[in-house]
């Protein structure tokens, strides 16, 4: 979908920050100066017949596609898939995740409005930071100091061209790899070590992937055409003395927001080096943390000492240990994506945003906690109880003695149908 | 075929919508139309697929047996006659030499991305604003006093840069008593009127709330807060350096003038800034366009063995500054 | 207290929103009921006087009223905000006066100084497109690209701005009530933006439902409650083991490869 719509927009689209005036059918814009990639985009949505629904659709799916991967991501961690051989195919997949990441920011930041522009100074400042390199990352990435008139291109290129290339490239060997090494299976009957047990690929698999991908695009069509998403006219051409509030990046982003919101006001100036205040939040967290994402595989082989090679999928129950690290992990970043809200939130909530932030600040670190370990107890209680803690029985039974009176069953007895 | 009926019918659905799309693309114009339309041709195409799949098709479940995979797996070393000696050392130095061949091709190929961007230069230390540069609003209009009202806000270029975004800066006029202001800047701030640059020196967004009875400055991005009276020192939030001040006087004509540059860079901090706040104070160079000055290095209060530059701060921020001034880079 | 108690059973208005008893308005005018005009001094120092103090010039409970003009007075009693409901920030609620009161009352504090007179908005002829850059360059940090409102911080709420009156947006940009700057522009680009927020009200939306209008934050949510557990039900749908229906007469028509 994404790249149905993609290029239907890059037909229409102009990547040009050269200023325009306004001409069009929306009246409160009328007469403005703006760029000719944001005159574009107003065109697509009001003058492109067929326009605004397409561009929806793709933002949406730009979402939903995230959301995905990271679905993926998740059930690949918790079920152990990632262990030797596929070592590899799962750096290919957090390589991806970022890519993901790094084409939604490129393609929101296209139409040059207010909202996205806000979130590229952002991001111009945390080039800046960056210790000796710093300035020259930023103005080279951007071609000068911020504002630019050549990032739109620039952003242009990476978004059409050069991130779905390597995206392509990565997929295909995502998908070859998962070809040559056949796919991971739960335990079951029939099933060993030794071999894949299921419907062939061809005409089953192929036509359920296609139903797959037919029915998600009817997901994203209803969603595309229903509930409007970046209504970009509101916010305005980007200016670089504007700003709106509430201003969030794409949900995918929102945990460097957050970051970088929660963060204490520290600066300190190390040897003559100044480290500004957003450098740890918005480019050391993420660096560790993506690196111990893609290194976890062999982290594990480690504290293990497994290598063996594995082709059936663990009961998350059955790892405690791994489960409970990567609910802390989920609830961690699940916080900082919150955080990237805390002022939408202050304001449905009538909550001072001052206390919004250290609630956040004190939950990033108890919550993360609290859930790995409440995680790890559920998963020995399932291991110990073997069935769901949830749908688990309460209370005793009781059985009717001959002689009157009650006497408590057994949990044995009660399982072996006594 | 009792079950598979939806089957049909699906298919169906879908090509009806699929029908209406394209008739509906000439009649009329609404997203809500063509995503639902669009939605049902999808949808329908792919419940079909998807049923047929999994109701219709009578495909077995099989068992493949997984190719052993890994080392020892194939071995193709095993059918090659093994190296001698010689052709070894000549094959690792041939390896060797290709490889940093290719590592110095690689870089000579890279370094055109230089090109993508000028060098930072000074470009980062100045705005545009220079001394006896009126304050002008977007539109041009130069500002006198009485055009802020008092406990309002307003957003200010040097006259000819309006719109120039490393410039902005926001007037805010309170009641002069509740002004704190350092000593040295109480003048900068005439008739209650003071001046800010509105880049937030936390990640550059611009500093567009104010809180006229709290008299503080909101950054909307990540929640900075700065307080007006006592320069902008930071309050809340993770901006840790204040907002640097515009020096700020009534010219004869009655407008509002700035009398130099900010005293510190604008915007985020970086590595090697320098926010001695100064320009008297440090031997090598200032930063405003006045003449350059010839006192002594100050006295400074904080020392850095490493690199053996003296350092004094000016302001409370945690960033401390350097009176040698770092050479251009 | 029994006088009081008769006030308000005789007084045959209702208790005004959110529980508060509003004594100051009844005994008012219960006082009154006789005379023919409503006495703005009188009313003031009734219902406005024990924060204000009785000439306006505040006490440590309120601040001081000089120079505030009616356009402060009209805005904050035409929108409810005075009389106070707590020490929280003045919201938005039910007038606790009537029309007639709330004249006298502005024309009273009107003499206590030389504040700005509510002003005239005229909404003919504005420019929308004017009115749309004022408005983002000055009231959407606060207010949010769309006038729906926004935390400002400190227990602040800028509020929505799809109930004010344009009388009231007018003199909310005229007086900065509360924590709201003062600004300053001429008649025309007031009006401007006057008309740009009342446009916001019935702007149409043309991509489909709102929800919210104010951004990812609620995309966000959309994208993972509904499009995710959209896919969610379609992978269960697809992965659901199904027993296949009885095939009569020829099977080998149907039958996969």
């Amino acid at each position: 979908m994404l790249l149905a719509t993609g290029t239907y927009l890059t037909l229409f689209y102009r990547p040009d920050a050269a200023p325009v005036i306004y001409d069009g059918p929306y009246e409160p814009l009328r007469g403005q100066e703006m760029s000719a990639a944001y005159e574009s985009v107003l065109r697509i949505s009001y003058e492109v017949k067929a326009g605004l629904v397409m561009r929806q659709i793709h933002h949406w799916a730009a979402l939903v596609f995230v959301a995905s991967i990271v679905a993926h991501m998740v059930r690949v961690f918790f079920t152990g898939a990632f262990r030797k051989p596929r070592e590899i195919n799962w750096m290919v997949g957090v390589t991806l995740l970022v890519l993901a990441i790094g084409m939604g920011f490129t393609g929101y930041s296209l139409p040059d409005d207010l909202l996205s522009g806000t979130g590229l100074r952002i991001a111009y400042s945390a080039l800046i930071s960056i210790p000796f390199i710093g300035p020259y990352l930023g103005f080279l990435v951007f071609g000068g100091e911020f504002p630019t008139e050549g990032i739109i291109s620039r952003l242009f290129v990476l978004h059409v061209m050069l991130l779905p290339a390597i995206v392509i490239g990565l997929i295909g060997l995502h998908l070859g790899i998962l070809w040559r090494q056949k796919h991971t299976q739960f335990a079951g009957k029939g099933r060993s070590e030794s071999n894949v047990v299921g419907k062939a690929f061809w005409p089953q698999q192929l036509f359920k992937s296609t139903g797959l991908m037919l029915l998600t695009g009817a997901v994203l069509a209803l969603l595309g055409g229903l509930v409007q998403i970046n209504a970009v006219w509101n916010y305005g051409p980007f200016d670089p003395s504007a700003v709106s509030a509430p201003s969030q990046p794409d949900w995918y982003v929102g945990w460097l927001e957050g970051a970088i919101r929660l963060w204490p006001p520290f600066e300190p100036t190390i040897f003559g080096i100044t480290i500004p205040s957003m450098f740890i939040p918005g480019v050391v967290i993420p660096g560790i943390g993506f690196t111990v994402m893609a290194l976890w595989p062999f982290a594990e082989q480690r504290f293990t000492k497994d290598r063996a090679m594995h082709h059936m999928l663990d009961r998350p129950r059955d790892r405690p240990v791994r489960t409970a690290i990567g609910m802390a992990g989920i609830l961690y970043v699940t916080i900082l994506t919150v955080a990237g809200g805390n002022d939408v939130l202050a304001l449905t909530f009538k909550v001072p945003i001052e206390a919004m932030v250290w609630f956040l600040r004190i939950g990033l670190f108890v919550v993360p906690l609290l859930g790995g370990i409440v995680t790890y107890r559920l998963c020995r209680e399932m291991q110990s109880s073997g069935a769901h803690p949830l749908r688990r029985r309460r209370g005793v039974r009781l059985r009717r003695k001959p002689d009157g009176g009650f006497e408590e069953v057994s949990p044995d007895e009660a399982r072996s149908g006594v | 075929m009792k079950g598979a009926r939806w089957i049909y019918a699906a298919f169906v659905v879908s090509m009806l919508a699929s029908v209406g799309l394209v008739t509906f693309y000439f009649i009329g114009e609404s997203a809500q139309v063509e995503g639902v339309l669009l939605g049902l041709a999808l949808g329908g195409m792919g419940l079909g697929v998807v049923g047929w799949a999994t109701t219709l098709m009578d495909v077995p479940t099989e068992t493949e047996e997984r190719e052993p995979l890994g080392p020892g797996a194939e071995d193709p070393a095993a059918s090659e006659p093994p190296l001698a000696p010689e052709e070894v050392t000549r094959r690792k130095m041939l390896v060797r030499v290709a490889g940093a061949a290719a590592a110095a091709m690689g870089a000579a190929l890279a370094i055109p991305a230089l090109s993508l961007g000028p060098r930072p230069g000074d470009r980062l230390d100045k705005t545009k604003w220079t001394a006896g540069a009126r304050l002008v609003d977007s539109l041009g209009n130069p500002q006198r006093p009485a055009d802020i009202p008092l406990n309002g806000v307003k957003t200010v270029f040097p006259a000819g840069f309006e719109g120039e975004a490393d410039s902005q800066t926001v007037v805010i006029k309170v009641d002069p008593e509740v002004l704190e202001l350092p000593e040295e800047r109480a003048g900068w701030a005439p008739e209650g009127c003071v001046a800010y640059s509105k880049i937030c020196t936390h990640a550059g967004c611009p500093v567009g709330l104010y809180r006229a009875e709290a008299r503080e400055l909101l950054c909307p991005c990540h929640q900075s807060t700065f307080d007006v009276t006592r320069g902008c020192e930071p309050v809340f939030g993770p901006a840790a350096r204040a907002l640097p001040q515009l020096p700020m006087e009534i010219d004869d004509t009655g407008f509002l003038v700035a009398t130099g540059d900010f005293p510190e860079p604008v915007g985020p901090s970086y590595w090697n800034m320098d926010v001695s706040g100064d320009e008297a104070g440090c031997s090598s160079g200032s930063r405003s366009d006045s003449a350059s000055n010839t006192g002594p290095a100050r006295d400074c209060e904080r020392s850095f063995p490493i690199t053996g530059r003296s350092c004094s701060a000016r302001s409370r921020c945690f960033a401390s500054s350097c009176c040698l001034r770092p050479a251009p880079i | 207290m029994s006088g009081l108690a008769l006030a308000l059973y005789f007084s045959g208005e209702s208790v005004a929103q959110d529980g508060y008893t509003l004594e100051g308005s009844r005994i008012a005018t219960m006082g009154q009921a006789e005379e023919d005009e409503v006495d703005g001094a009188r009313l003031f120092a009734n219902s406005c006087s024990s924060c204000h103090g009785i000439d306006g010039e505040g006490t440590d409970n309120g601040p001081s009223l000089e120079n505030s003009g009616e356009a402060s007075a009209h805005f904050q009693l035409t929108t409810g905000r005075m009389p106070l409901a707590n020490n929280d920030q003045a919201v938005r609620k039910e007038p606790a006066f009537d029309d007639e009161q709330i004249d006298a009352l502005v024309e009273h504090v009107g003499t206590l100084g030389e504040g700005p007179g509510i002003p005239e908005v005229d909404l003919e002829g504005a420019d929308l497109s004017a009115g749309q850059a004022s408005f983002i360059e000055n009231c959407a940090a606060c207010h949010g690209a769309i006038g729906a409102g926004g935390a400002v911080g400190n227990e602040a709420l800028a509020p929505s701005l799809s109930a004010a009156t344009p009388t009231q947006i007018a003199e909310s940009i005229i007086v900065g009530p509360g924590q709201m700057p003062r600004f300053e522009f001429t008649d025309e680009q007031r009006n401007d933006i006057v008309n740009f927020v009342v446009y916001l009200r019935d702007e149409p939306r043309p991509g489909g439902a709102d929800i919210g209008g104010i951004g990812p934050v609620p995309e966000g949510f959309v994208a993972w409650l509904v499009g995710m557990g959209a896919l969610l039900a379609v992978a269960l749908l697809i992965g659901s083991h199904r027993r296949k229906p009885a095939i009569t007469g020829a099977h080998e028509e149907g039958d996969a490869a």
